[in-house]
């Protein structure tokens, strides 16, 4: 086998034509397509994730505050605030037996 | 009606999808063109047409449209062929192979080659040859030598650097070369052992 003669052998098979694709391809291919996942989307980065979770982050972090204020109010209303408890404790400390 | 392919494909991801059988429709021929070196059925030619056409839907998010749409689906195709290839060098010994017709072997034994070669024949003699090489051999002389790319090409297509492109093409050349020498002794042997 000389390089000419597979020269010749590849040149024969350069000049093979290609088959013509069926006419019904193209709708073989999207049937195919509708089978499988919806529309493309672009690669999806961490931010555009957080981006999409936003409002349900923004809504629970509203929840949290709202919940943390309200408890400290509750709390305040049922118990003595700082300041009368250090007010309390000077009086005890100003008539002990340690006093000045 | 869009003429770009980039503003085709803009079109789709911003949620018009049927528009993708325009895609097709403008690159099935060159889809086509590349596969049929590596499939003779019809029917497989187009399941792997498919194949390549809904791995561009799925991969249209990463096109960015530096290069021509038709390059990126090249690509695509090309990497659709190599596996292709891979699954039948797999399946090698479970399925029957086709044997080469007389007229093609007579045109192997021939000593100069200067006799015309049948389009067909030729196809026949590389697809029992072409078995003796590895799967990414195999893509690289199909790309070079009988498609006549450049090894610029081939090397954007397969992802491989210019250097390994030439060396794989050099090997695969010599691979086909000691190939087609096999095929005509063990045509002479067997024409020894009739004879006998």
């Amino acid at each position: 086998m000389n390089n000419e003669k597979l020269d010749k052998l590849l040149s024969a098979a350069h000049r093979e034509a290609p088959p013509t694709p069926p006419a019904d391809f193209e709708a073989d291919v999207l049937r195919a397509i509708r089978r499988e996942t919806p529309t493309p989307r672009e690669g999806v980065s961490v931010f555009d994730q957080l981006n999409l979770l936003f409002p349900k982050i923004a809504w629970v972090a509203i929840f949290i505050i709202c919940f943390c204020v309200a408890g400290e109010i509750v709390s305040s209303l049922n118990s003595p605030s700082l300041g009368d408890g250090m007010a309390e404790l000077s009086d005890q400390w100003m008539f002990t037996g340690k006093g000045f | 009606m869009v003429n770009d392919d980039a503003e085709l494909v803009e079109r789709i991801r911003g949620g018009a999808p049927d528009d993708f059988s325009e895609i097709v429709r403008r690159h099935q021929s060159h889809v086509f063109a590349i596969l049929f070196r590596y499939e003779r059925d019809h029917q497989r030619l187009e399941d792997l047409a498919q194949e390549t056409f809904l791995k561009a839907w799925r991969g249209l998010g990463q096109f960015d449209g530096r290069a021509p749409f038709q390059h990126w689906l090249s690509k695509i195709a090309v990497r659709v062929a190599l596996d292709h290839v891979r699954r039948q060098q797999r399946r090698r010994n479970e399925v029957a192979l086709p044997e080469l017709g007389d007229d093609a072997l007579d045109w192997l034994h021939m000593d100069d080659g200067k006799n015309e070669l049948e389009t067909n024949q030729a196809r026949e003699i590389l697809e029992v040859a072409l078995r003796e090489l590895s799967p990414a051999e195999r893509i690289v002389i199909t790309l070079q030598e009988i498609e006549g790319r450049s090894v610029k090409e081939i090397s954007a297509l397969t992802g491989s650097s210019s250097v390994a492109v030439r060396v794989r093409a050099m090997r695969a050349r010599a691979k086909l070369k000691k190939a087609l020498e096999q095929l005509e002794k063990n045509d002479e042997q067997r024409k020894t052992r009739q004879a006998a």
